[in-house]
């Protein structure tokens, strides 16, 4: 066999589609998922301002929910494992720097107007985690893990509570990153 | 001798979902309807779900405009349907912690859950990494994974290390690590009870969409059919062909065992019935002295 009809059946091999297969040929191109711009956002949400604070509230949602989404991961091996070595892992180290940096954001978050109460929500969001993540250290002295396990508990659905408070579809803040997802049809 | 049976239920579904997310490689096919279905298994006095769906109320119409899923129904109204109330359910299969499979523990206040512990401690990992690669975390809701604390105070989650025979007599569990998630697992069910049974049916939760999944066409190797993965994976393909040859050998590569519960064309191989509510029931097998939900 030549090298070339060798590359042909390699390319056979590998591909599902042959070059210059119908399939390709006829699809339209699919517009892809996307998360709102800056106008999008101000059609959406009515004011130039309000879509500015959307704008910078997005990533401290996003730290907030990762935060909120690993605290809880902790909790339920701490539960299940009743072992607290956890607190030395690296991801609670990571954990408590994000929402050490999304504390920094919040604060330098301005939030006039009516968005001044969905700051407030993000605000205790964060404070909830913080009573979370100041409860570790004390852990390997804690007996009463129970107690304690049940009293981060509630901290965390108040945290997710709020959280869920400051979701908005309209402003991209969604607790679910359905892009590449089960349910992505990237319309 | 059938210990169990087993019935497909559709709770809500997305009329045009890409080909590509069900089928590796199958760019530019267009799209198919994608069902978003769970699991009924009942028999020897237990009634147990694979996966619960998701709650409608948290992201239902965020999907609904943006994605295109319709007709979600709740777990009360579909499983009516079968003639069981969630609070019969004793038992919860969580094959992954994805939102549309792990999101409605709360409509079942009487059931334990299993769930790979693999699947919890890698989407933490995941979670904590940079957000250059935040698509690993793609399709977990942070509440999910709050309400599952809740679970494991209550002693109602148990999360399994690997494999676990017997989870419930006649049921098992088996993992397929780094595949579609970081800890999929999927359920087998031996309906005759035998250690090694003739008549065993695979819940394949998210490791197999579709047929081709199983029987892919194989023309371009010069083959009948191949197995083709699933279009989303975190983990890798490869460990999805792997665990598609395990769950065919469980059944001893009688495809039609494995069942794939986002199928639409799974009412083309079992009996099955639209509801009045336009969804989709489907019986897969009858217990002795059950009968039939989807017939007269």
């Amino acid at each position: 066999m030549s090298a070339h009809a060798d590359s042909q059946t390699f390319n056979r091999i590998v591909g599902i589609h042959k070059p210059d297969c119908e399939m390709l040929m006829r699809c339209d191109p699919i517009p892809e998922a996307s998360i709102p711009g800056e106008a999008e956002l101000v059609a959406a949400l009515g004011s130039e301002q309000t879509a500015e604070y959307a704008m910078a509230c997005r990533r401290i949602y996003e730290d907030l929910r990762r935060v909120i989404g690993q605290l809880a991961g902790l909790m339920i091996l701490a539960r299940v494992t009743r072992k607290i070595e956890f607190v030395e892992l690296e991801q609670v180290d990571n954990c408590t720097k994000r929402w050490t940096d999304a504390g920094a954001r919040i604060a330098a978050l301005k939030a006039h107007g009516p968005v001044a109460r969905h700051k407030q929500q993000i605000e205790l969001a964060h404070d909830f985690c913080g009573r979370i993540l100041r409860t570790f250290p004390q852990l390997t002295a804690r007996t009463d893990l129970d107690i304690i396990f049940d009293e981060i508990g509630d901290h965390l659905k108040q945290a997710y509570a709020c959280l869920s408070r400051a979701s908005s579809h309209e402003a991209g803040l969604v607790m679910v990153d359905f892009s590449n997802a089960c349910c992505s049809c990237g319309r | 001798m059938s210990d169990y049976s087993i019935w497909v239920c559709e709770y809500s579904y997305v009329k045009d979902y890409h080909k590509s997310g069900v089928l590796y490689g199958a760019h530019n096919q267009g799209y198919v309807k994608l069902p978003y279905c769970y699991v009924v298994i009942k028999g020897r006095d237990h009634i147990a779900m694979v996966d619960v769906g998701y709650n409608d109320k948290d992201y239902g119409k965020h999907l609904g405009d943006k994605f295109g899923v319709e007709n979600w129904r709740n777990p009360k109204t579909v499983l009516g349907e079968i003639g069981i109330r969630p609070e019969e359910v004793d038992t919860c299969f969580i094959t992954h912690a994805h939102f549309d499979h792990f999101g409605n523990v709360e409509d079942f206040p009487n059931a334990k859950f299993y769930i790979q512990e693999r699947e919890i401690a890698k989407w933490v990992w995941a979670m904590s990494l940079p957000d250059r690669m935040r698509w690993m975390m793609v399709a977990v809701d942070p509440g999910d994974i709050v309400r599952g604390v809740d679970l494991a105070r209550d002693k109602r989650l148990i999360t399994v290390d690997g494999s676990l025979e017997n989870a419930l007599p006649g049921i098992d569990l088996h993992a397929a690590f780094d595949s579609h998630t970081y800890g999929s697992m999927w359920v087998t069910v031996r309906n005759d009870g035998k250690e090694q049974s003739d008549d065993t049916w695979v819940l394949a939760g998210d490791l197999v969409y579709v047929f081709e999944n199983i029987a892919g066409p194989g023309g371009a190797v010069d083959l009948d059919e191949i197995y083709t993965p699933v279009g989303l994976a975190v983990g890798s393909q490869t460990n999805l062909v792997m665990a598609t040859e395990e769950m065919m050998k469980q059944v001893k590569y009688e495809s039609k065992r494995v069942i794939p519960v986002h199928e639409e064309r799974i009412k083309d191989v079992f009996p099955s019935r639209t509801t009045s509510e336009g969804l989709r029931i489907t019986e897969i097998c009858l217990a002795d002295g059950e009968t039939s939900k989807v017939s007269g």
